[in-house]
């Protein structure tokens, strides 16, 4: 944790942004023709470099979703001038470790990621900076998602999304898989953040610096795009 | 063109007054593309981000179609801004329609800069052992000392233990609009600006003293543009490291020993070379682009009795609390005095007025006081409100005096005519004395001359 910053110098725009990676390997594997994961991720570390560049005091924290657990690998508070590349070593350590408790050997499709799980300790981390004092960023959540749903987490994740609309924590989904998620189509309805299904993953970068980069003071004069629909149902 | 009007109220102010070609060199130089990105308005960064990677110039049209109704006002802010700051540059086509795109120079940085990295301007030297950094805590107190001490010899030369590096010319050139002196064996007052500037928080002092050193740079040799990058270049350093002084050029060499002066950073010296450490001060600068008035902690606390209680152990206190009060004892980190209708009258012939002094009570109230509404005790305020009404009972207005008139008819009739012309502002008719307005001399002199005749 990062000393508390002298409230006087938190402007409007000053943010804290919560970003939870896909890990699932098995998810990756599957479309690494059209879209692999090295850049995905070459466009993320832009994207995140971009949210510290706009200010000095943005904050950014990475979330690994992996298929058998979740970890923080990147922290940007207390670092001065810092780089998101450095979460490097860290997610392949992550990676690895995640890895290494899969105990079956053939996964059925592509599986699911532990978005539920990265969620809560995304909230968890905005629940301890919201204690922390009386000046805190205003925190979001991005959830760069490509898994498919995991049925198993529906309450799970409904409790999450719940949790963050009571504290006012919206919830941006960009979806980079085949299909719509129905968990995040919900999430980012419910707590009024922005769900997209970019038609091009060649232009993520462009989409997350146009859609994503806007910070909550922004967002009452920016249009954002508006989702065509929201499938409520369960799983 | 744009809309707002360049008033060099902050730093980008000043940049963004810069003539277009030093601008342009400015942004060859990648830390002060990011310096000038994250002093942009929010919506204005935005645009930016939108447009990072697109190369052509896209209508102005597209642009209008990403705001909302409520953010029309701030979208025009925006635009006005980036195009004062020549990251926007504009192009009209036949239809006299506005296309905007990015300044090329700085769109490449901030590209290169989120993709792989800025270069740190230079390294910090590694701590070995002939290093010894102070802490932060030590940093701190330096730079609130040298800070202080810079601004007490800034309003009392007299008081200052230390002298400092600034050379009598530049002190003047800050000290201009702050006091003034009415002739040369009166010690030099404190203006009305002066006050004011008192009561600002330290990084709008910091600004307004580094406003006046870059706008009166060209006088001593410096090239304002030089000056700035270099400003904002030190603001991307990290605090409490050292950096070796050989890194900088010779002017850099100049400029940093002024900053010395003002606390931005601390000079040492070692066995082979010396180095300089930025403090928060200087790396806070960039922060304090945009306008915060943020108040430092109160220390002030006023009783019904007029009894004052200052607790600091800062001199620059005691003589900001020396203008308006009578400081009765001072103790280590105690000053007690006492609000007398003498000290104020003092003040008030000054130029500080009793709004000032009571908003300085209200702003600088000790914490255990500042909770109670009112901080400053009513009777107080309405007292010092009342001394100073009390200056302004006497109206004084520049008149003309004429008596000796050759008859009471034209004495009666030059009393008729002034208070026609409503200049007339006394008359004796028994003394046959009359009291007209300065500036309508001209035309009783011609009534009179009319009347000779």
């Amino acid at each position: 944790m990062s000393p508390p910053v002298p409230p006087e110098l938190l402007t409007d725009d000053v943010s804290l942004l919560m970003v939870l990676i896909d890990t699932n390997p098995y998810f990756w594997s599957s479309i690494k023709q059209s879209f692999p994961f090295s850049k995905f991720l070459s466009d993320v570390l832009a994207f995140l470099n971009a949210t510290l560049l706009l200010n000095q005091l943005n904050q950014v924290v990475v979330i690994a979703t992996g298929y058998n657990s979740c970890g923080y690998v990147f922290d940007s508070a207390g670092l001065v001038n810092a780089r998101a590349e450095s979460c490097l070593p860290e997610l392949e350590k992550f990676l690895k470790n995640d890895a290494s408790m899969s105990t079956e050997d053939t996964v059925n499709g592509v599986g699911h990621s532990l978005l539920s799980g990265s969620l809560s300790m995304a909230l968890c981390y905005i629940q301890r900076i919201f204690r922390s004092g009386a000046g805190h960023p205003q925190p979001r959540i991005l959830c760069l998602h490509g898994s498919p749903d995991g049925p198993g987490q529906y309450v799970a994740v409904m409790n999450a999304i719940f949790s963050a609309q009571r504290s006012m924590v919206p919830i941006d989904s960009c979806v980079i898989g085949a299909q719509h998620s129905a968990f995040l189509q919900q999430a980012s309805h419910i707590t009024g953040g922005v769900y997209l299904k970019p038609q091009l993953l060649e232009g993520l970068l462009q989409n997350l610096l146009t859609v994503y980069a806007t910070d909550m003071h922004s967002r009452n004069f920016i249009q954002l795009p508006k989702p065509l629909g929201v499938d409520f149902r369960a799983s | 063109m744009p809309q707002v009007k360049i008033v060099a109220k902050n730093f980008m102010d000043m940049v963004a007054s810069l003539p277009a070609l030093k601008l342009d060199k400015l942004f060859q130089n990648a830390f002060i593309c990011e310096a000038i990105l994250r002093s942009l308005p929010p919506l204005a960064k935005k645009y930016v981000l939108h447009l990072l990677y697109i190369d052509v110039a896209v209508p102005g049209k597209s642009l209008d179609d990403w705001v909302l109704t409520d953010g029309l006002s701030k979208h025009k802010v925006a635009i006005d801004r980036l195009i004062q700051l020549r990251v926007f540059t504009e192009t009209f086509d036949r239809k006299k329609e506005v296309s905007y795109r990015l300044n090329p120079t700085f769109q490449l940085n901030i590209q290169k800069h989120i993709k792989h990295g800025g270069i740190l301007p230079r390294q910090p030297l590694s701590s070995s052992g002939s290093l010894r950094l102070p802490s932060l805590e030590e940093l701190d107190a330096y730079a609130a000392n040298q800070w202080e001490c810079f601004l007490l010899h800034l309003i009392s030369s007299s008081e200052a233990e230390k002298s400092t590096n600034f050379s009598s010319s530049m002190m003047k050139i800050f000290q201009r609009g702050l006091l003034s002196q009415r002739d040369e064996k009166e010690p030099p007052r404190l203006t009305e600006g002066g006050f004011q500037f008192l009561l600002m928080d330290t990084n709008a002092q910091l600004w307004y003293i580094i406003r006046e050193y870059i706008t009166n740079s060209e006088e001593h040799g410096l090239d304002s543009a030089d000056l700035i990058s270099f400003l904002l270049e030190l603001s991307f350093h990290a605090t409490g490291e050292a950096y070796s002084l050989n890194t900088l050029n010779d002017i850099q060499q100049t400029i940093i020993r002024d900053l010395a002066d003002l606390g931005l950073v601390k000079l040492q010296k070692g066995m082979r070379e010396s180095w300089f450490i930025p403090t928060k001060l200087a790396t806070n600068l960039s922060i304090s682009l945009s306008d915060t008035s943020s108040r430092k902690q109160g220390f002030v606390v006023i009783e019904t009795n007029f009894r004052m209680y200052a607790y600091s152990t800062s001199k620059l206190h005691s003589e900001i609390l020396r203008l308006f009060s009578r400081v009765e004892y001072q103790l280590p980190n105690l000053i007690v005095g006492a609000i007398t209708r003498e000290s104020l009258y003092k003040a008030f012939q000054n130029g500080i007025t009793a709004e000032q002094i009571i908003s300085f009570l209200q702003q600088n109230a000790h914490p255990r006081v500042a909770q109670r509404i009112p901080s400053v005790p009513e009777n107080v305020t309405d007292q010092i409100r009342l001394w100073e009404s009390d200056l302004n009972r006497v109206e004084t207005t520049p008149a003309h005096f004429f008596d000796e008139f050759p008859s009471r008819d034209v004495f009666e009739a030059a009393c008729d005519f002034a208070r026609e012309c409503g200049c007339l502002l006394w008359e004796n008719s028994k003394k046959m004395w009359l009291v007209t307005k300065f500036e309508s001399f001209p035309q009783m002199k011609e009534f009179l001359r009319r009347h000779k005749q």
